[in-house]
């Protein structure tokens, strides 16, 4: 048996333990009536009657995880390059960014409520969470090229954007690729607590209208559906990350 | 011989490094002055840590000089280049690991912002012999390959020098003359000013025009040989009792202890106007 298929098969005993644990609390009632049977919320999940209810909050929650996901990527992305291209930004944006990474989301949607319309705030504080990690994966990459090879583009005399290009750029995508990894949940949680502040669909506001109303099973069904938003788009990326490892690492 | 490319001057360099937690810092070359013709290969040879790595980066504009100063040709090493007129090989060869052979010799162009000249890279792949492999990436070729893909990157701009820091030193003994060699093989096709820095002394005799021995700590130069042999060399070369007789002198003067301080050494004042 290889590594590989040993931790694989490790791996799903573990979650197989994890859910005949989950299911026996629920069914003896060990944790009280908020831990229900992980079969009686699959049920909930599968029913066809509910499934246009939990298919809008996904598809809701998806979309503003995305542009969060985008715009926040995209903040990261220019303000990395821009401080590593104009050293002398480097320290203010190093500090911009820990600062805005230091306000809890929390404190932030009301703002956002204020600044933007009630929908596009669940997308604005996902793209605050995504922006920071995007942001510090980028500018450590930057940093990753080997002194042999700086040496070496300096004495061909490259300028330092010609650097940035065909050094610098590619040599940061695995870093990049990791913290493209690690924001999509970041983003998830990002648009589900923005979803707090008075969306009008969404995971988030299931959640609530959930705990409202002491629909424990439809809870325990927002969470599952959360949980695997994450962990799919968390798999594929993973995928994008290895080969950005294999190719550029 | 009719030589290819600039002359080097290395004037009286010297080099101080700052070290924490003391004023001097560490003195790694001190007052040495080389000169190198156009189309001259000048070997370096010392132990670790003479100063040549250090000699060969102040040629390479990578580090600037504390004293004297250092040219190319008559310009700054700067601004050659920068006017992409040097070619280098390290130890580490330096490769880009995301791209192929091919693009990893076609990279000088690109940073030079110059058409990539197809037929000159294919020139180059097959004299040093990589015909097959120019789809490859570094990581599938063997260290010896590697060398080879770094010494026609090094050469695809035709430079006015070339700089080789210990290209070979990471490499098994046998691979290692194989290199010596080829290398011998492809500078004798181009006789490009050559400043090689090496700590073998049967690599600098088979290679170089001229053998200089440094010595380390601060690095100066303790002793030159001219090499007799004609080009193109054969690897029987090697064999041959004069180059016996050479690499036993050469050793003798690698390894003899720190000669006493010269006064033209000793008390280098000049300029200077407290008493």
């Amino acid at each position: 048996m290889t590594a590989g298929t040993r931790n694989a098969l490790l791996g799903a005993t573990g979650i197989a333990l994890f859910l005949v644990l989950w299911e026996t609390v629920g069914q003896l009632k060990l944790a009280g009536i908020s831990w229900p049977p992980l079969s009686a919320v699959l049920e909930m999940l599968t029913d066809e009657g509910r499934r246009p209810l939990f298919q809008r909050a996904l598809v809701a929650t998806l979309e503003e995880t995305a542009q969060g996901y985008l715009w926040g990527t995209t903040a990261g992305l220019a303000l990395a390059a821009l401080a590593h291209l104009v050293p002398p930004l480097r320290r203010g944006s190093d500090r911009l960014a820990a600062v805005l990474n230091s306000v809890p989301s929390i404190a932030l949607g009301p703002i956002f409520l204020v600044l933007l319309s009630r929908d596009s705030t669940p997308a604005a504080v996902s793209s605050i969470h995504v922006f920071f990690i995007v942001f510090v994966s980028m500018g450590s990459g930057l940093e990753r090229a080997t002194p042999a090879h700086r040496d070496l583009f300096a004495v061909l005399g490259a300028d330092r954007l010609k650097r940035f290009r065909r050094l610098e750029l590619p040599a940061a995508l695995p870093a990049l690729a990791s913290g493209l990894r690690l924001a999509w949940p970041a983003a998830l949680i990002g648009a589900i607590i923005g979803e707090w502040f008075g969306a009008s669909r969404g995971i988030g506001i299931l959640i609530i209208n959930a705990m409202q109303n002491f629909q424990i099973v439809l809870l325990w069904c927002a969470v599952l559906l959360a949980v695997g938003a994450s962990l799919v788009f968390y798999g594929l990326l993973t995928l994008l990350e290895r080969a950005a490892y294999a190719r550029f690492g | 011989m009719a030589g290819g490319g600039a002359s080097i001057t290395i004037d009286r360099a010297s080099k101080r490094f700052a070290l924490a937690g003391s004023s001097e810092g560490v003195l790694a070359l001190t007052d040495l002055s080389l000169e190198i013709a156009p189309g001259e290969f000048v070997a370096i040879l010392g132990p670790s840590g003479c100063g040549k790595s250090t000699l060969l980066r102040l040629v390479a504009s990578l580090e600037q000089p504390s004293g004297g100063s250092v040219s190319i040709g008559g310009a700054a090493p700067g601004l050659v280049s920068a006017r992409h007129a040097l070619g280098v090989a390290f130890q580490d060869h330096a490769l880009l690991p995301w791209l192929s052979i091919h693009d990893n010799i076609a990279l000088p162009f690109r940073i030079a912002g110059r058409r990539v000249d197809e037929a000159a890279i294919a020139r180059l792949i097959e004299l040093v012999g990589l015909g097959r492999f120019e789809t490859a990436r570094p990581r599938q070729l063997s260290g010896g390959m590697r060398q080879r893909a770094s010494i026609a990157r090094a050469l695809v701009l035709e430079p006015e020098v070339l700089l080789l820091d210990e290209p070979f030193g990471a490499l098994d003994a046998v691979t290692r003359r194989q290199m010596n060699v080829e290398l011998q093989r492809i500078w004798s096709e181009r006789r490009i000013t050559t400043l090689l820095i090496t700590h073998s002394v049967d690599e600098a005799l088979f290679l170089a025009d001229r053998v200089v021995v440094m010595s380390g700590r601060p690095g100066r130069i303790v002793r030159e040989v001219v090499v007799p042999f004609a080009r193109p060399r054969a690897p029987a070369v090697m064999r041959s009792e004069e180059f016996h007789h050479l690499v036993d002198d050469l050793t003798a003067a690698l390894e003899a202890p720190e000669p006493e301080p010269s006064p033209s050494t000793g008390g280098e004042a000049i300029g200077s106007g407290t008493a």
